[in-house]
């Protein structure tokens, strides 16, 4: 297999971008676009999506984490207050939160990743940060794509059993 | 009734006199202004004061008279380390859930059932540590019941500053009074407890007036919070247990500590330490760590700038000045203290406040009773309804504005995160009348019990 010997940079496997959030959009707006993001030509939906202004500049990213605090009340982590919730509950503030706006819940702090960076570069930011994708730039900042903790798992898949296979022979 | 002032000696006005003059009102400006840090204005303002040798470190770190008072450092230190020791063991969701169930989840008993709590704990720990303990519970509870929270939230904070009133170790005033003045816990109670309870009830018929008949709940919603199970949250019932002993034995030591020659500041730190021993602590870093930092170097930093003050003469020169105003009158003194201490208070922090006030008084009384010292001049019997009086007008005052006690303050930062922000106007439209209201009674005590009835 040559595709060993290549040098697997950012852009190679990264997915170019197609989908992603305005600011502006309501959470509404932006789960319908997590579930239906496409991926590998599949609408198959995705758990985090950049957000870039109407100038194309990268402004944050929204992941179902973001989503999932958005529901949250901020007091309940100040006591120990989970055993006084009600069914319903989630949902009922999930209906409320439906025209808050991107901005106001998305990680307005993006960690990046250049598109000539190295595979354990991703790695090294991934973990670092605690994050599961990273929004791949090119040299002028821009965003051409977005680099999955997924795909970097099926690199090391591969490696790990092509690996076995060499042993076999 | 009138005492003239006598012996009045002469302050010196030299360069140092209105060097620190000039420090103290700058920081104050600064603390006011919230341009900086309050606790960065009084660190920094403090070296100052020693850089420029108006007070040295020697009586800025061990003088009684003009250095950090340790009882009031220690006294709050320790008690923050027991509530950070019992906090996690959930006896305070306990309460706060307990409550509205005992209310049966009736919108006003709630507000009325928590006001009580806030009030009665409020007189034993911290003001800012009740309201972050009930508060959350509050929120979660009007959400259950689909209420505005601002009206729980504004009444929780303004019960807080009543109950703080009622003893030595409710409100930081109080434990910094009763340090100067050397006054123990029962005269606070004795003293101060009787008027907090009218107070109190005054104020749970006014808010019903104000909020009663607002607050409707569906019978769905009201079976949310019956259906909350309050013992769900005691996760460690053993370090319940081993917290409430040792609280026990705090308030015990208290309401004792007069009798037992002990300074309160030894019978918190007993308790805490009591309880760092028992409840099997392997790491204290944490608990420590949560004690809050800035509050207490902010006490340590003013109480050096007061001390630089009160050395070159400047509160002396103060209270002569109050006493020339008042010709001596006391009860006319005791009233305009506790007015303008309650005014004072609605729009400064009432912490350096009454820091400032404390040697003030403490002058005043050098001048109209020369030949005392020592507890016959502090406690003197026409002295003693100026601190009650400073204590009333400078725990009470902070009810008026949003800003004038912390526990407010905390109130309105919370309401902003809910999304339903308390304005300043806001609040000073239900704190400044109940503000008075409640001034307008303690004045009447004062009044009534030490110049008409004298007990």
């Amino acid at each position: 297999m040559k595709a060993r010997n290549l040098m697997v940079k950012a852009r190679n496997l990264m997915v170019p971008l197609t989908d992603y959030l305005r600011p502006e959009s309501t959470i509404k707006e932006a789960v319908n676009m997590l579930r239906s993001a496409k991926r590998d030509d599949e609408r198959v939906g995705v758990k985090g999506l950049p957000v870039l202004d109407a100038g194309g500049k990268l402004v944050g990213i929204l992941s179902m984490g973001d989503i999932l605090k958005a529901v949250y009340p901020f007091y309940m982590p100040m006591m120990n207050l989970g055993d006084f919730t009600w069914d319903g509950m989630v949902e009922s503030l999930a209906r409320q939160a439906t025209d808050r706006t991107v901005d106001n819940i998305m990680t307005k702090n993006v960690i990046t990743i250049g598109e000539n960076d190295s595979l354990m570069k991703c790695v090294d930011q991934m973990i670092k940060n605690k994050v599961h994708r990273l929004p791949v730039l090119d040299d002028s900042n821009k965003v051409v794509g977005m680099l999955y903790e997924r795909d970097v798992f099926f690199i090391i898949v591969k490696a790990m059993l092509e690996e076995g296979k060499d042993k076999e022979k | 009734m009138n005492a003239e002032p006598s012996a009045v000696t002469q302050v010196v006005m030299g360069a140092q006199f209105w060097t620190a003059t000039a420090l103290f009102l700058v920081a104050y400006a600064l603390i006011v202004s919230e341009k900086v840090h309050k606790t960065v204005v009084a660190i920094f303002g403090a070296s100052v004061m020693i850089v420029l040798g108006i007070i040295t470190q020697e009586e800025a770190f061990h003088s009684k008279d003009l250095g950090i008072d340790w009882n009031v450092i220690f006294l709050l230190v320790s008690m923050m380390i027991i509530i950070n020791i019992m906090k996690p063991t959930g006896a305070f969701e306990y309460i706060a859930v307990k409550s509205a169930k005992v209310a049966k989840g009736q919108p006003f008993r709630i507000m009325v059932i928590l006001s009580v709590v806030t009030a009665v704990m409020s007189a034993f720990l911290d003001n800012v540590t009740t309201v972050l303990l009930i508060a959350p519970v509050t929120l979660l509870i009007c959400q259950a019941l689909e209420l505005d929270v601002i009206p729980f939230l504004l009444t929780e904070a303004m019960a807080s500053n009543i109950g703080g009133t009622a003893t030595l170790i409710g409100d930081p005033p109080n434990i910094m009074i009763a340090s100067k003045a050397k006054l123990d816990f029962v005269s606070f109670l004795f003293n101060l407890a009787p008027v907090i309870v009218v107070i109190l009830i005054v104020y749970i018929l006014t808010i019903k007036i104000i909020f009663g008949k607002k607050l409707q709940v569906k019978d769905e919603l009201r079976q949310r919070v019956m259906e909350m199970d309050e013992r769900a949250t005691l996760k460690d019932p053993v370090l319940l247990k081993k917290s409430l002993l040792v609280l026990a034995i705090t308030i015990t030591g208290f309401m004792f500590h007069g009798v037992l020659d002990l300074e309160p500041a030894t019978v918190a730190l007993f308790g805490a330490g009591l309880l760092l021993l028992i409840s099997g602590v392997k790491d204290p870093h944490h608990i420590l760590a949560e004690a809050e930092w800035a509050t207490l170097f902010f006490f340590m930093g003013l109480f050096i700038i007061i001390g630089g003050v009160v050395n070159v003469g400047l509160v002396k020169w103060m209270s002569i000045q109050v006493l020339n105003l008042t010709h001596g009158n006391l009860l006319g003194t005791s009233m305009i203290v506790m007015w303008f201490s309650a005014f004072a208070s609605a729009f400064i922090d009432n912490i350096p406040y009454v820091a400032t006030m404390n040697p003030l008084i403490i002058d005043m009384a050098r001048q109209l009773w020369p030949d005392a010292s020592g507890l016959a001049l502090l406690h003197h019997p026409d002295l003693m309804p100026m601190w009650w009086s400073l204590a009333l007008g400078a725990c009470l005052g902070g009810n008026g504005t949003a800003i004038g006690a912390s526990a407010n303050v905390i109130v309105v930062g919370l309401a902003e995160k809910a999304g339903k922000p308390i304005s300043f106007g806001k609040f000073m439209m239900y704190g400044m009348p109940l503000m008075v209201e409640s001034v307008t009674i303690a004045m009447g005590y004062v009044w009534l019990r030490y110049y008409v009835f004298k007990f």
